[in-house]
């Protein structure tokens, strides 16, 4: 057990980095909760946990996708980061649809007095009783680049786990014609999601439930929050690498 | 999103009967699934109902003070600690596998409370404590479910039937369903802790029944068929049981009747 730890030193500190890289990435994204299903604040209707999960939960498939075809580390890591980013922008993309042609608002921060970006004027838009609606430039600029994020992490946590099983002598790729049967495979990919999930709901409590983007004053807050991350993260990380060099023993 | 209200849950059991409940109650099933026959399995499954009752209190304790976000956030924790927990105790336990996945569980789950206490800010009170017996029901869950698909909790078995196949993933978001929604569903002014304790019954029976029909991949028709039969009995029971508590608890209880149709509503 302390050799597998030893061992694999390397990959406890990517998977921990990798972590802290998701707890960040949340901090970007434009997560608008309950209020936001009833268009009374700026953000994507759900909770953090559903579109952090479900983005980084594509860029784990794509970045194993890639991992068929390569083991170069950076392009399984744009490979993880670009799904993840398909998979958020077109949420966002799709709740600004509804938001303006069902709803009928217009897409507005009630954070900011101007949109950095495109230097619209926002506090004319926002409808009384509300804090801001819809998905303003800025939060979807900001979403994607959280979803980058949590996509690198993702892959990152997972390619570190799929190594450490590689150092025990199993097998890291699911080329076979067998659709069950990759034990590696199935063991990282569920470890990856359960850091994923534990990386996704700290930073939930620290935003508390809604944020607009990185324009947001919350977004300071993250460094607590990267910090939590590091820490539950390792201890996560230590467990984990350990479980899987066991399977090389069965 | 603050949803939950503010302040700590009042009335029902206390909270040391739950804990032992949940603890004696999940490890005696899980460790009744593993030894007895693959018919007997279904003892796990009411492990992890057992485990699912702890669990459910325990969001129950902690989401009244209210978390800041969604009441799920929290289900989902527990099964990311959880998962991790509960293979790290088999991989390196053997026959004290579930006991070993229980104390990492906790120790994993106290240090996030301190974490979401002392650097986020949270500020809840039983935060460490809660969060600990969240995740160790977290793990209990896991297993118990396990057992229920894999016949028995050794490793090597687990990874065959349990996680490899995928059922693992199943695992996870219908353990956690039963952990997170019963307080999600049972939350406001008018919350009793036995009708959300009852509603985590039926949603562990119906994790029963579904992992006893993925059962019948590895154990066969015979086993998964019982594993199923006893969720159903289980669910029958704790459904009926449950529109009991709400109509004791509910004001009145009327149907509203079909929608008028056209001719009517001129």
């Amino acid at each position: 057990m302390i050799d597998a730890i030893l061992g694999n030193i390397i990959w406890i500190v990517l998977i921990t980095v990798g972590g802290a890289l998701i707890s960040w990435g949340v901090h970007f994204i434009p997560v608008g909760g309950a209020p936001a299903a009833m268009a009374q604040a700026t953000g994507v209707g759900t909770g953090t946990v559903q579109l952090a999960a479900g983005a980084g939960l594509t860029g784990l498939v794509s970045a194993g996708s890639m991992m068929n075809l390569t083991d170069d580390l950076l392009l399984i890591l744009a490979s993880g980061a670009v799904g993840a980013m398909i998979m958020l922008t077109v949420t966002m993309i799709v709740a600004t649809w509804t938001y303006v042609y069902a709803v009928g608002c217009v897409p507005s921060s009630a954070k900011v007095k101007v949109d950095p970006i495109t230097k619209y004027r926002q506090d004319n838009y926002v409808s009384q009783g509300t804090e801001g609606h819809g998905i303003p430039t800025v939060s979807f600029v900001s979403g994607a680049i959280g979803a980058a994020l949590g996509g690198i992490g993702g892959s990152l946590v997972y390619y570190s786990l799929i190594e450490v099983g590689m150092s025990v002598g199993l097998e890291g790729s699911a080329v076979t014609n067998a659709v069950t049967g990759n034990w590696l495979v199935a063991v990282a990919a569920i470890f990856a999601i359960g850091i994923f999930f534990v990386n996704a709901v700290i930073p939930s409590y620290n935003i508390g439930g809604t944020i607009e983007g990185f324009h947001d004053p919350k977004f300071k807050k993250w460094p607590k929050a990267v910090v939590s991350s590091l820490i539950a993260t390792l201890l996560c990380a230590v467990v984990a690498v350990v479980a899987i060099a066991q399977l090389g023993g069965i | 999103m603050s949803v939950g209200g503010s302040g700590e849950a009042k009335g029902g059991y206390p909270v040391q009967t739950i804990i032992a409940l949940g603890i004696v109650g999940g490890l005696v099933g899980i460790y009744l699934g593993h030894f007895a026959p693959p018919a007997y399995a279904f003892f796990g499954g009411i492990g992890a109902i057992f485990a699912t009752i702890w669990g459910a209190d325990a969001v129950r304790r902690v989401a009244s003070y209210g978390l800041g976000t969604g009441v799920p956030s929290i289900g989902m924790l527990a099964f990311g600690m959880g998962i991790i927990a509960a293979l790290f105790g088999l991989s390196i336990g053997g026959t004290a596998g579930p006991i070993i996945a229980v104390i990492v569980a906790a120790i994993i789950g106290y240090v996030i409370g301190a974490l979401s206490n002392k650097v986020i800010g949270m500020g809840i009170p039983i935060m460490e404590q809660a969060m600990a017996e969240i995740s160790c029901a977290g793990t209990l869950v896991i297993l118990g479910l396990s057992v229920v698909i894999a016949g028995s909790f050794d490793y090597a078995a687990v990874i065959q039937y349990v996680v490899s196949t995928g059922y693992i993933a199943l695992i996870f978001i219908i353990g956690g369903m039963g952990i997170l929604h019963p307080f999600n569903a049972s939350l406001g002014p008018d919350e009793k802790q036995d009708r959300t304790l009852m509603l985590a019954v039926e949603k562990g029976a119906i994790a029963l029944i579904i992992t006893g029909f993925a059962s019948s991949l590895h154990e066969g028709l015979m086993a998964a068929s019982i594993n199923m039969l006893i969720g159903i009995i289980i669910w029958y029971v704790a459904a009926s049981k449950h529109y009991a508590l709400i109509k004791r608890d509910a004001y009145a209880v009327v149907g509203t009747g079909l929608l008028p149709s056209a001719e009517e509503l001129q």
